[in-house]
Order: structure tokens, then C-alpha cells, then sequence
């Protein structure tokens, strides 16, 4: 075999092996894009879950003790003092929907292993714009949700990324 | 000697590129049928969990305050009041799964059906699951235990639910590639999992 003939050889394995390392890249890059899928809707299962738990709570501390209807946000409570209380200290105790502020809990897909965990920050909104934060009590509420999986943890080039979504609860009574 | 050598050199290069095209071409097949099972699973459940996840939200809704809305709960079956057409009168909804054997036909051996009953109407079914697993938990956070008791079915709480959906047909492995304790195919699967309160109006 000639040195041309050689160069030849060597310089069609060089273009043989990058076009199997792209196959095999684009092969596990789907893979992470269906996976993707997969986590997209653990994460919106579990959102919808928590979020179904919040609006099934009080709108705030006063009006799940009291049955008298309150016209006035000034007697909610302070905008610092959300949260839940130090005897409340898991989902199971919350008793309205501004506990979850600063609470996060990790929970695992039955039969898949995978786990997931969920931030959550709640804070009173503008009623006329939910995406207004409001220094002040107001009759509307607005919980902020982050989602992610922890375990397996994703690969950093896999595009994973957490899922972030929101609810709001408007204070009402019935008379 | 050196045209033989090229000879040599020849074959043994192109039977190396035949292998490696050979197996890319396998694998790339493979990748295929897997991605398109996933897609297809995640579509399926989807569509499932779309109507289920409707109903159950609506759990309870018109039920008096003090009537009982869950009248039955298993692991597998679920029998609830709600107002179905909000016409003021209370319907009773049963979701439960069938038996793997009704699903013969398929590859799948755990396919089952699932099924929703209005009423005392006809049976629908609403979709094909490998797993429908109910939980129920009271208000403190206790699981109940399955079938839950009749005197302890008012204090159902929330109903936790895991749903998970198969493709009814796979690719099939090699022999040699099933150890013990595996499948004979590759499944594509997909899981939901949601829970959801027996009665929205608790604390409100």
C-alpha cells in the first residue's frame, strides 16, 4: 500500500468515525428529548396535585377560624408574617394557603423511582394583574411553583430544566 | 506478497465497516421502535389522564355538606357521588380496572382495561392501563388500608392516584438477551401519578 493510498485509508476512517460519533449523539439526544416528556408530566402531576391541596385550604389564617366575612385586607395577614406556623410543619397540618410559603418537599413517582422536588413561595397579587406583586394585603393570592427532578439527577447537557408554573386564590364567602 | 498483504488489509477493513454499519444500522432500528413506543405511551396516557383527572376534580361537587362522597374504595376501584350535568341531581361514578385476561390479543400480558360506569348506565371503557393503583389518605396523612372499611369512608381525605400505560406491542428480544426475572420485550412505559380531594369544600 502506497503512503497516498494510506492517507486515503486513515482519512476515510477519520470521517467514518465522526459520522458515527453524530449518529450515536443524535440517537442519545432523542432518547433525552422523550425522557424530557416523561418528566414533563411527573412534574405537571405533581404540581396539579399541590395545587389542588392549596385550593382546597383556607384563603388565610382569619378565615379559617372565623365565619364572619371580612371586608377589609387589613385584616389578613401581614405580608411578612405568611407562612405556615411551627406546629405546622407538614402538608397533612396545613390549614390555608399561604402555609406553603418557603415550604418545599420531595416526592417520589410510584413504579418509576424517579424523584421530584417542589419549591413554593406565596405572596398577596394586584387583583387586576396576578403578576403584580403586592407590598399589601389584598383579597388575592398568588402561590409560585418550581418543580425538578432530583434523582436521577439530569445531565447538565440533557436540556432538563425545572418546570415553573403558578396558581392564584381569591378570597369569597358565602353568606 | 504486497498485493496479498493489500488484500488482507482490504477485507479486514471492510468486514470492521460492515460490522459498524451493520450495528448502527441495528441500533439506530432499535432506538426507532423504542421512541415511537414512548411517544405513543405518553400519548395514550395522556389522553387517559386527561378525562380522568377532569372527573375526579369534580368529586363530590354538589354532594350535601354532610352526605358522604365516596361509596366504595379499592385499590383498583373507585365509586363516588358528584353532579355530573350540574342539573342538581347527584350521579354516582365508578372507575375500576378490568381483568389482564380481556386483553389477550395484545403482546402486552398487563394490559388491562379501564372502565367508567355512570350510574346505573352502560360500562365505558376509557382506556388501556398496566397499572391503576388508588390510595386514600385522611386528613391527618393515614393511608387507609384497601378495601377501605364502609364505617371509615367518610374520612377519606384525598385520593391518590398512579396510573401507568404500556404500548400493547414491543420489540421483541433475543433469547440470550432475557435474563431471569426480565420480559420477553422491550416496553415503552409512562407514569401519572395525581392526587385529588374527596370533597373541595373542607375548609372553605
Amino acid at each position: 500500500m502506497s503512503t497516498g493510498q494510506s492517507l486515503l485509508t486513515i482519512a476515510a476512517f477519520m470521517f467514518l468515525s465522526t459520522l458515527l460519533v453524530n449518529f450515536y449523539r443524535l440517537a442519545a439526544s432523542n432518547g433525552d428529548v422523550i425522557a424530557g416528556g416523561q418528566d414533563g408530566i411527573a412534574e405537571t402531576t405533581i404540581a396539579i396535585s399541590y395545587i389542588e391541596i392549596a385550593n382546597g385550604l383556607a384563603f388565610d389564617t382569619v378565615t379559617d377560624t372565623s365565619d364572619i366575612a371580612i371586608n377589609n385586607p387589613n385584616s389578613l395577614t401581614p405580608p411578612d408574617q405568611l407562612g405556615h406556623g411551627f406546629s405546622e410543619d407538614s402538608l397533612h397540618k396545613f390549614n390555608d394557603f399561604d402555609d406553603f410559603k418557603g415550604y418545599s418537599e420531595e416526592k417520589e413517582m410510584l413504579g418509576s423511582g424517579r424523584r421530584y422536588k417542589t419549591k413554593f413561595d406565596v405572596y398577596y397579587v394586584d387583583p387586576n394583574n396576578v403578576n403584580n406583586k403586592s407590598s399589601v394585603r389584598t383579597f388575592v393570592k398568588r402561590m409560585d411553583l418550581n418543580v425538578w427532578r432530583i434523582f436521577p439527577p439530569p445531565d447538565k447537557d440533557s436540556g432538563l430544566d425545572t418546570m415553573k408554573t403558578f396558581t392564584t386564590m381569591g378570597y369569597f364567602h358565602f353568606d | 506478497m504486497a498485493v496479498i498483504l493489500d488484500i488482507i488489509f482490504s477485507l479486514v477493513f471492510g468486514g470492521a465497516l460492515l460490522v459498524i454499519v451493520l450495528t448502527a444500522n441495528d441500533i439506530a432500528n432499535e432506538n426507532y421502535s423504542l421512541y415511537n413506543g414512548d411517544v405513543v405511551v405518553q400519548e395514550m396516557l395522556v389522553s387517559t389522564a386527561e378525562l380522568v383527572e377532569g372527573e375526579l376534580r369534580n368529586m363530590g361537587f354538589g354532594v350535601p355538606e354532610k352526605k358522604q362522597t365516596v361509596l366504595e374504595a379499592d385499590t383498583g376501584r373507585i365509586k363516588y357521588l358528584t353532579d355530573l350535568d350540574r342539573n342538581g341531581t347527584i350521579d354516582t361514578i365508578t372507575y375500576y380496572v378490568g381483568d389482564t385476561t380481556e386483553l389477550l390479543q395484545t403482546q402486552n400480558e398487563l394490559d388491562r382495561y379501564l372502565r367508567r360506569k355512570v350510574n346505573a348506565g352502560m360500562t365505558a371503557k376509557v382506556g388501556v392501563v398496566t397499572q391503576w393503583r388508588l390510595r386514600y389518605i385522611t386528613a391527618s396523612g393515614e393511608v387507609l388500608p384497601t378495601p377501605v372499611e364502609l364505617d371509615r369512608l367518610t374520612e377519606i381525605h384525598i385520593v391518590e392516584l398512579t396510573m401507568e400505560v404500556q404500548n400493547p406491542y414491543a420489540q421483541l428480544r433475543r433469547t440470550g438477551e432475557v435474563e431471569d426475572g426480565q420480559r420477553g420485550a422491550l416496553y415503552s412505559s409512562s407514569f401519572w401519578q395525581q392526587t385529588r380531594l374527596a370533597s373541595q369544600n373542607l375548609r372553605r
